[in-house]
């Protein structure tokens, strides 16, 4: 990009200039330090922005009424799953009705790309993205969420419930 | 005998020969024509329960059955007219009437009769606001099945299976109207030597094995055939694996040997070919100590070291039938020339009951290459009987252990007794811990084998039919085949075959330049990237 210089008498008018922008920083400073809570700067870490939950974040795995996992193990989201990082291990379940449940489930987070797919792909709602992002850990932490964690992770306040239940299902004769 | 006659027929446009007599869907079957069907199954009788089958004959008016009706002189028949898609199409829909949604819990998913058909007829809109008949989950029908009555859709193919090919008679169909249900008596459960293939013939997901349930989608599963080594049968088999090890066996349609069923033995058979159960790294007894973690070549080279000068009688070789032929004659002739000892013994375990068979398929001799064997033995000459062998007079023993272990009954007394030998050299693809904890050896290699899905070669069955297979995976890299094995213990090396042995990093068939200009050629690659 060439350099334009301007030599004119008018650009020697600097001052208004100066004094309208100076105005206007001195205008927003005097909103925030009087009106607190309108301000849009956060201090983070310690304040946080909350995200919608349709913001694609860390996985939930819901659970059912009796606080079971929802998962029937089906593999659909490993099936879809474009950075291969859904392991899950099917086993059979005591109660005929639900059959099939998964007795590990493991999400590898550092390949997880957030696209997404595995909420799209699950026939009964069981897998999630949800709203949580920062999530991080010191060398060494373990980032292969496993059932206890991306089910029943102590934010999640017990589990998340999934709106498709077994008894519902039973009873309405599908 | 007879040359049966063939008569014409067009089936969809194409003239077509078969043979009298045949039905419809049989002409169908042999000339690789789409046909929608359940309860037909080349290998039973015919029942005409599902009516799927529906193809139009010109001169008749109504849709007939392909399965039950037999072709006749220039007769015309159609399967591809929207006449006969519609009557699938609801045909399909009655079927579907009380068939869950469990498709993802569902074993069959994937390689379902009813998810194939219902992409192509499916109506994907029901008729029936009424609710769906709920029917028995999970129930166990014997050791080797479990039976989903909601998903049965009444083929009777299981129960046709346990009538005409089994003739068990365990299976048959209970109650009446949409109460109807597959069952077994009361005490008499689902317990045959072939039961299984009631799985692969149904052709949905109500009879599901309790060795591959859950275990695995099938659409994680590459499948590859090759020959069941589990007895002198020899049958044709597909297996299912992936990068985890092999999942399952099925059969494979060869008329000549095995028909369309295999037995609930040679489903097994796949165990000792997974990683858990073999042996991984070459193993070494030196002063009494034992090296473990020994690369399986180097093991070779270590035995072969221990065996140099060594000829005539000091020095023995164990086979058994559990190799193909090309590795016995390998490992044979390498005794024969290079060893100059005929001192060669075959390890027989079922030589007793060689002879017997089931009436079916499963036969008394648990080897499937016995008669390769002995014809590698006739042809070197050799003529030696197991009992004339004595380890503690042979200095240098050399086995080359069967890799399925669990049909030799003897294998751990058979081990004791070669373990007295001098110097033992095991080669096996089987775990064998008896062997590392056995205290009265003095001197042993043990060198890790491949498994028969690992290699290529040929088996020959009882009946001396010569069956090549092809190699399938790869579950232990390092392990070597016999014929490598033989050929490190003759003191050869082994030669890794390349296309273009000149230059191993230049693959031979480089496709010609295109790029023409000097300078695009030196600045390819950022001319190709752009300005990043």
């Amino acid at each position: 990009m060439a350099v334009m210089q301007n030599t004119s008498e008018k650009s020697k008018w600097y001052l208004p200039g100066i004094m309208t922008g100076l105005g206007i920083t001195m205008k927003h400073m005097l909103k925030n330090i009087f009106n607190k809570k309108e301000m849009i700067t956060l201090n983070y870490p310690e304040e946080k922005y909350e995200y919608s939950p349709r913001f694609k974040g860390n996985h939930i795995l819901t659970v059912k009424k009796d606080g079971a996992i929802r998962c029937t193990a089906c593999m659909l989201c490993a099936t879809n799953c474009p950075a291969d990082c859904i392991k899950i291990t099917a086993s059979e379940h005591p109660d005929p009705h639900v059959e099939k449940y998964p007795i590990a489930y493991e999400i590898d987070m550092l390949r997880c790309v957030f696209c997404g797919f595995c909420e799209e792909a699950c026939p009964v709602d069981a897998i999630r993205l949800g709203p949580e992002w920062q999530t991080p850990g010191l060398n060494g932490a373990n980032f292969t969420y496993d059932i206890k964690q991306l089910a029943y992770r102590p934010g999640l306040k017990g589990g998340v419930q999934s709106v498709v239940d077994d008894e519902e299902r039973l009873k309405s004769g599908i | 005998m007879q040359q049966q006659p063939l008569i014409n027929c067009t089936i969809n446009g194409v003239a077509l020969q078969v043979k009298a007599g045949s039905t419809i869907i049989e002409a169908m079957y042999e000339n690789q024509q789409k046909i929608a069907h359940y309860c037909w199954h080349p290998g039973l009788s015919i029942a005409g329960v599902c009516r799927l089958c529906m193809v139009q004959i010109e001169g008749n008016p109504r849709l007939q059955i392909a399965c039950n009706t037999v072709v006749t002189e220039g007769m015309k028949v159609n399967n591809t007219s929207d006449q006969v898609k519609d009557a699938a199409k609801w045909g399909l829909d009655f079927h579907l009437i009380n068939h869950p949604l469990d498709c993802p819990i569902c074993d069959q998913a994937g390689e379902c009769g009813l998810q194939e058909q219902y992409m192509e007829f499916g109506k994907y809109n029901s008729e029936m606001s009424e609710k769906k008949q709920k029917k028995h989950k999970v129930v166990d029908l014997g050791p080797t099945v479990v039976l989903d009555s909601e998903r049965c859709i009444l083929c009777s193919r299981c129960v046709r299976f346990t009538d005409e090919v089994s003739k068990t008679h365990e299976l048959g169909i209970f109650n009446r109207g949409d109460h109807a249900e597959i069952g077994t008596h009361a005490g008499k459960p689902l317990d045959n030597k072939y039961s299984l293939n009631t799985v692969d013939i149904c052709p949905v997901g109500a009879l599901t094995s309790k060795d591959f349930r859950f275990r695995q989608r099938v659409w994680f599963l590459k499948d590859s055939e090759t020959v069941c080594n589990g007895c002198s049968t020899g049958c044709n088999v597909k297996v299912y694996f992936n990068k985890e090890g092999v999942f399952r066996v099925k059969p494979k349609r060869n008329d000549n040997i095995n028909g369309h069923w295999m037995c609930d033995e040679g489903r097994d058979v796949y165990k000792f070919v997974n990683k858990e159960n073999r042996m991984i790294k070459g193993h070494k007894l030196a002063n009494g100590q034992w090296e473990t973690e020994l690369h399986a070549g180097a093991a070779a080279k270590d035995a072969a070291t221990s065996l140099k000068g060594v000829s005539g009688n000091d020095i023995a070789l164990v086979v058994t039938g559990q190799h193909t032929v090309e590795e016995l004659e390998a490992i044979v002739s390498t005794f024969v020339n290079t060893y100059k000892t005929k001192n060669v013994y075959h390890w027989w375990n079922s030589e007793a009951t060689a002879s017997e068979f089931d009436g079916i398929l499963l036969r008394g001799d648990k080897n499937p290459n016995t008669k390769g064997l002995q014809q590698v033995f006739a042809k070197h000459g050799i003529n030696t009987k197991f009992s004339d062998l004595d380890p503690s007079k042979v200095k240098h023993l050399v086995v080359v252990g069967p890799e399925n272990v669990p049909v030799y009954k003897d294998f751990t007394a058979k081990l004791e007794f070669f373990a007295k030998a001098a110097n033992l050299i095991y080669m096996t693809s089987a775990k064998v811990d008896t062997l590392t904890t056995n205290k009265s050896l003095k001197s042993a290699t043990i060198i890790p084998l491949k498994t028969y899905i690992e290699k290529s070669g040929t088996f020959i069955n009882h009946a001396g039919v010569s069956q090549t297979f092809k190699k399938v995976t790869t579950v232990v890299s390092e392990a070597l085949t016999v014929t490598e094995a033989a050929a490190l213990l003759s003191g050869q090396e082994i030669k890794i075959e390349t296309l273009n042995p000149k230059n191993l990093f230049v693959a031979a068939n480089t496709p010609a330049d295109q790029v023409t200009l000097d300078y695009r050629k030196k600045n390819e690659f950022t001319f190709q990237r752009g300005k990043l």
